[in-house]
């Protein structure tokens, strides 16, 4: 018996092992340069630029020179601000409309479910011409809650939620019913604590991605004081007539990464496992 | 002891009978905020577009005449559109296909809780929580000719770089390489929580029943793993269809049109050509054709779906 | 009875006391950052001194990414209903916004104040003048100009036995430099050039205009010049670098990829924009130098960088405060710091008399260099539709730079693209006869 334990933990699973050290280090290998070159001093040129050996004088000055090119402090808070504000409605929407699909029956509930999903494909680069003018029509132009505006509503997170709340057996709400209970009660008391796995994925999706959001956020909001983070890295990734600075873009690329990095390093195991409970099988 | 008629009303439910009106209605209601914000942003752009479509605003004119079809024969008969469409069938293949089989392979790797395939998973998943933007100002430093990281250690082994992306005929590839990068740790963890669904005694059972590894992986996990793999592949598309952030910062649909995907085709005929009947005709094509794809994709998902039921 | 004297003696005195309510007209800057970074923070720092120095208008300076974005940004702001009062567009732009209408014309302002466009551009290199005027009006002042620089490692050049005090003067010398320092083991080129969209067809216009060219038609936005001799032994020039002699890499390189192998002591001679020149003077760490850009029937460089527009559309309060902007930004003080601080030119000459600007050329001989190529500057290529008429040369090149197309077919085809894509403003203008204007 011990044997056949031992030649278990024998070549497959020390090649398992190995493969998984192998893939983590090429697929780090990006964030590592990012992290060596951002500390690099003479950023602007030497052989060794793609090293991934520590620099032998550590240097902070690539960060104090990305200080200087752009307000990262404001540009954190109104990052903060938009996929707050975003969240906290689509959590709304997303709970009752998935409610709707999943739990009623109502005619055109088909038609409605598609036209919800054509919103997955049709995203803001495609359609930014209208929805600007949509934008400035409802005089929230140049403001974070333009920036905000066209993502309240959700379809995958509608999506999400209905497939969540199918996985969840009626039982637990015909009993709150028959207690008594109104349909909202049952929503709230009943079914949402139940999806709280579904929510917290949606929750990392929704966030992830407002946070890495670009293009309609350049277009939309023209005061500085009002820019988020991707819009202030953009300064470095471009360049046209000048030299490129590799640390200073490195060093960038750090600060906008960062809080997303540790937010999810810190609490990785409740993400990971949300995913895993969340009923988003297919 | 009273007997409860069968055709009783339980007393409770007469507290929430509600007029049939508001009981029909309700449906309607909570859909209600949704799609305020749809219809603003998305259903009512697209008629602007699909309006646009049909004019087209020649020089000298003020405003747009009307030309009916006009712009969709232009768009069918322009060769950088041809070439967009075979370039994203080709990027599509080239990043779903690898994405795809990459996620599943780590996911079956990795469906165990110890520290160390926790962290491993952290680790694969990391390039999701970065802007596009930020993942291709990276790649501009990799795929850099000479000096940069690829070729650093390509000629540490002895190799010689490539012009990564702006040899026309690898600069797809090596934007494929940056897509498959950024999101199978994505795919990954939808893998992985579709595995958590499947019941362990299916595979004991088909263990017992002598079956191999490879066996049991084609037999049970993969048709069980069928509606995940439908609604991954449709993420996956429509990602496809719908980021260019890459194509805008590294290459602008170059060299010599290589990189040139729908999306970056649409932006460019509205922004640089200032072709905005086109754009619009374009853009109705593309959705066109992303809608039929994932609604074929959707009605296999939803069909698995009902078999696992 | 005293008290409510009291009462109105004090209302009266703060309502004589407050200060006037002045309203400061307030306008919104909208300008790329091609250079650097730290060029956007700079620039809100000229905006606060402009803010500070007088009480009439207040600028909001907003970063909108590079040239191409920040046209994107402008034209998008417009069709909203909201232009920026003053924008910094890419110099060759200033022909297409005017023909989509969507700027106006300074020659009022300059009227009311006495002055005419002749005298106003008199100041300004000659080179900047034609992308500046359309149809003899101005609509554009120029702010940050730049021009292609040959960069060359002095150290490189002695080990491989040439003079650095003495730059190629011609192609042929140029491809003979060339082939002495390309070392294939040690994976050095003797030259490279980006050829990145946008960058390819600023140098293609360079080596077509040194070739006896014009390139395309400075007075008429309807007419390029691809399938020309002299575009076409300039395309068969980059060619022959790259296959015939090997000094240049296959495929398509960008800016970055050029500059980086400089410094890396990969690339030995490299031809980039002078906006490089303070990063390369911050960064080399060996010996560098300048040169003119080889010419062969003579030299001929076209100037890049950008000019300050005004939109259409703005009320008549922000118009005022647009020029009383655009005015200060302009005058020879601010266009000197600007230069110095950025190693773009100074678009006024007068600014090279100020005494900060000598100081700067004496301590900095190579930035005088650069000055000097001036006297060869030609204007940029601007024409309708010019982004979608410049790549189409651009895409057939990056074919022949990658191997796939001969130079004789890649003009044709280029030529036939670009009179495609000039049809529609070519019937309404040339090909009509109209009332004239």
């Amino acid at each position: 018996m011990p044997s056949r334990i031992l030649a278990r933990l024998g070549p497959a699973q020390i090649g398992s092992a190995a493969l998984l050290c192998a893939v983590a280090f090429v697929w780090t290998t990006p964030f590592l340069w990012m992290v060596v070159a951002a500390f690099r001093p003479e950023s602007g040129g030497s052989r060794d630029m793609a090293s991934l050996l520590p620099p032998l004088q550590p240097t902070l000055a690539n960060f104090v020179l990305a200080f200087e090119s752009a307000d990262f402090a404001l540009y954190y808070l109104n990052t903060l601000l938009v996929v707050s504000g975003i969240l906290a409605v689509q959590l709304v929407t997303i709970s009752l409309a998935g409610y709707a699909f999943a739990r009623l029956e109502f005619a055109g509930k088909d038609i409605l479910f598609t036209l919800f999903l054509l919103q997955l494909m049709l995203v803001p680069p495609i359609l930014v011409v209208p929805n600007l003018t949509t934008v400035v029509r409802l005089g929230i132009y140049d403001s974070l809650l333009g920036v905000m505006a066209p993502y309240l509503a959700s379809a995958f997170g509608t999506f999400l939620m209905r497939q969540t709340f199918k996985t969840i057996p009626r039982d637990y709400e015909e009993a709150a019913l028959l207690d008594g209970a109104r349909w909202w009660q049952v929503l709230w008391h009943v079914l949402l604590p139940l999806a709280r796995p579904g929510l917290v994925a949606f929750s990392i999706v929704s966030v992830a991605a407002h946070w890495n959001e670009f293009l309609w956020p350049l277009m939309v909001v023209n005061a500085p004081e009002k820019r988020t983070l991707t819009v202030g890295l953009a300064s470095f990734a471009a360049g046209a007539e000048g030299g490129q600075e590799w640390g200073l873009l490195a060093a960038g690329t750090l600060l906008v990464a960062l809080p997303l990095v540790v937010a999810f390093l810190a609490f990785q195991r409740q993400f990971i496992d949300s995913f895993m409970f969340s009923g988003v099988k297919g | 002891m009273p007997a409860i008629s069968a055709t009783a009303e339980h007393p409770a439910a007469a507290r929430w009978r509600q007029p049939l009106a508001v009981v029909q209605a309700r449906p309607y209601l909570l859909l209600a905020p949704s799609l305020i914000f749809l219809v603003l942003f998305t259903f009512f752009p697209i008629i602007e577009v699909a309006f646009a479509s049909l004019f087209r605003t020649a020089y000298g004119q003020r405003s747009g005449s009307f030309v009916g079809l006009d712009n969709y024969l232009r768009v069918l008969q322009d060769g950088a559109f041809r070439n967009a469409v075979l370039n994203n069938l080709l990027y599509a293949v080239g990043t779903i296909v690898p994405s795809l089989v990459i996620a599943l392979g780590l996911a079956l790797l990795l469906n165990e809780s110890s520290r160390f395939k926790a962290a491993i998973r952290a680790l694969v998943f990391l390039p999701t929580l970065i802007p596009l933007v930020a993942a291709a100002a990276l790649f501009s430093f990799i795929f850099l000719p000479g000096i940069g990281l690829l070729d650093h250690f390509l000629a540490k082994l002895g190799l010689r770089g490539f012009n990564w992306l702006g040899d026309p005929d690898i600069a797809l590839a090596s934007l494929s390489v940056l897509t498959v990068w950024k999101n199978a740790g994505y795919y990954m963890l939808f893998y992985l929580a579709g595995l958590q669904a499947i019941p362990s005694d299916l595979g004991e059972a088909a263990k017992l029943d002598g079956a191999s590894a490879w066996q049991r992986l084609r037999h049970v996990t993969l048709p069980l793993l069928a509606p995940t793999t439908g609604f991954v592949a449709v993420i996956a598309l429509i990602n496809v269809l719908t980021a260019v952030d890459h194509i805008v910062v590294l290459t602008k649909g170059g060299p010599n049109g290589a990189t040139n995907l729908l999306l970056y085709y649409i932006y460019q005929n509205a922004n640089e050509f200032y072709d905005l009947g086109k754009a619009s005709a374009a853009t109705v094509i593309s959705v066109a054709l992303l809608l039929a794809l994932s609604l074929l994709g959707l009605k296999g998902l939803e069909g698995g779906a009902a078999r696992a039921e | 009875m005293t008290r409510m004297i009291g009462t109105l003696a004090a209302a009266v005195a703060v309502t004589l006391l407050a200060a006037p309510a002045s309203a400061a007209t307030k306008i919104e800057f909208f300008f790329p950052v091609p250079v650097e970074g730290k060029l956007a923070r700079e620039m809100a720092n000229i905006a606060k001194r402009f803010n500070a120095e007088q009480s009439d208008v207040e600028v909001v300076a907003v970063y909108t990414g590079n040239y191409d974005e920040t046209k994107i940004k402008a034209q998008a702001a417009m069709q909203a209903g909201k232009p920026p009062a003053v924008a910094l567009v890419s110099a060759n732009f200033v022909l297409e916004f005017k023909l989509n209408d969507q700027i106006v014309p300074l020659d009022p302002f300059l009227a009311a104040e006495g002055t005419n466009k002749d005298a106003f551009l008199a100041d300004f290199w000659p080179a900047l003048r034609a992308n500046a005027t359309v149809d003899g009006k101005l609509y554009a002042i120029p702010y940050q100009n730049s021009t292609p620089l040959l960069y060359y490692n002095a150290d490189l050049f002695k080990a491989a036995g040439l003079d650095p005090e003495k730059p190629p003067q011609n192609w042929a010398q140029l491809i003979d430099y060339a082939t002495k320092l390309t070392k294939k083991d040690s994976e050095r080129w003797g030259l490279m050039m980006p050829s990145e969209y946008d960058y390819l067809g600023w140098l293609i216009s360079a080596f077509t205009m040194a070739n006896g060219g014009s390139y395309y038609n400075s007075s008429y936005g309807g007419e390029v010049y691809y399938d020309q001799p002299s575009t076409l032994g300039a395309v068969r020039f980059w060619d022959d670098a790259v296959h015939k002699y090997r000094v240049m890499p296959e495929g398509v390189t960008d800016q970055k990829a050029v500059s980086s192998s400089f410094f890396a002591g990969n690339a030995a001679m490299v031809i980039l924009s002078t906006g490089t020149l303070s990063f390369v003077r911050e960064n080399a760490k060996f010996n560098y130098k300048v040169g003119f850009v080889p010419g062969n029937l003579r030299n001929a460089v076209p100037i890049g960088g950008g000019s300050l527009v005004t939109f259409k559309g703005l009320p008549e309060d922000q118009r005022k405060a647009a020029w009383t902007f655009m005015k200060w930004l302009s005058s020879p003080e601010q266009l000197g710091s600007w230069s110095r601080f950025t190693g773009y030119f100074a678009p006024r000459q007068s600014a090279y008399a100020l005494p900060e600007m000598k100081a700067f050329t004496a301590q900095n001989p190579d930035a005088l260099i650069a000055v000097q190529q001036l006297q060869y500057a030609q204007p940029w290529f601007a024409t309708f539709n010019t982004v979608a008429v410049r790549k189409a040369m651009e895409d057939e090149v990056q074919a022949v730079l990658s191997g796939k197309k001969k130079p004789e077919a890649a003009v044709k085809d280029a030529q036939r693209k670009a009179d495609e894509i000039m049809l529609p403003y070519v019937q309404s203008t040339a090909l009509t006869v109209g009332t004239g204007g």
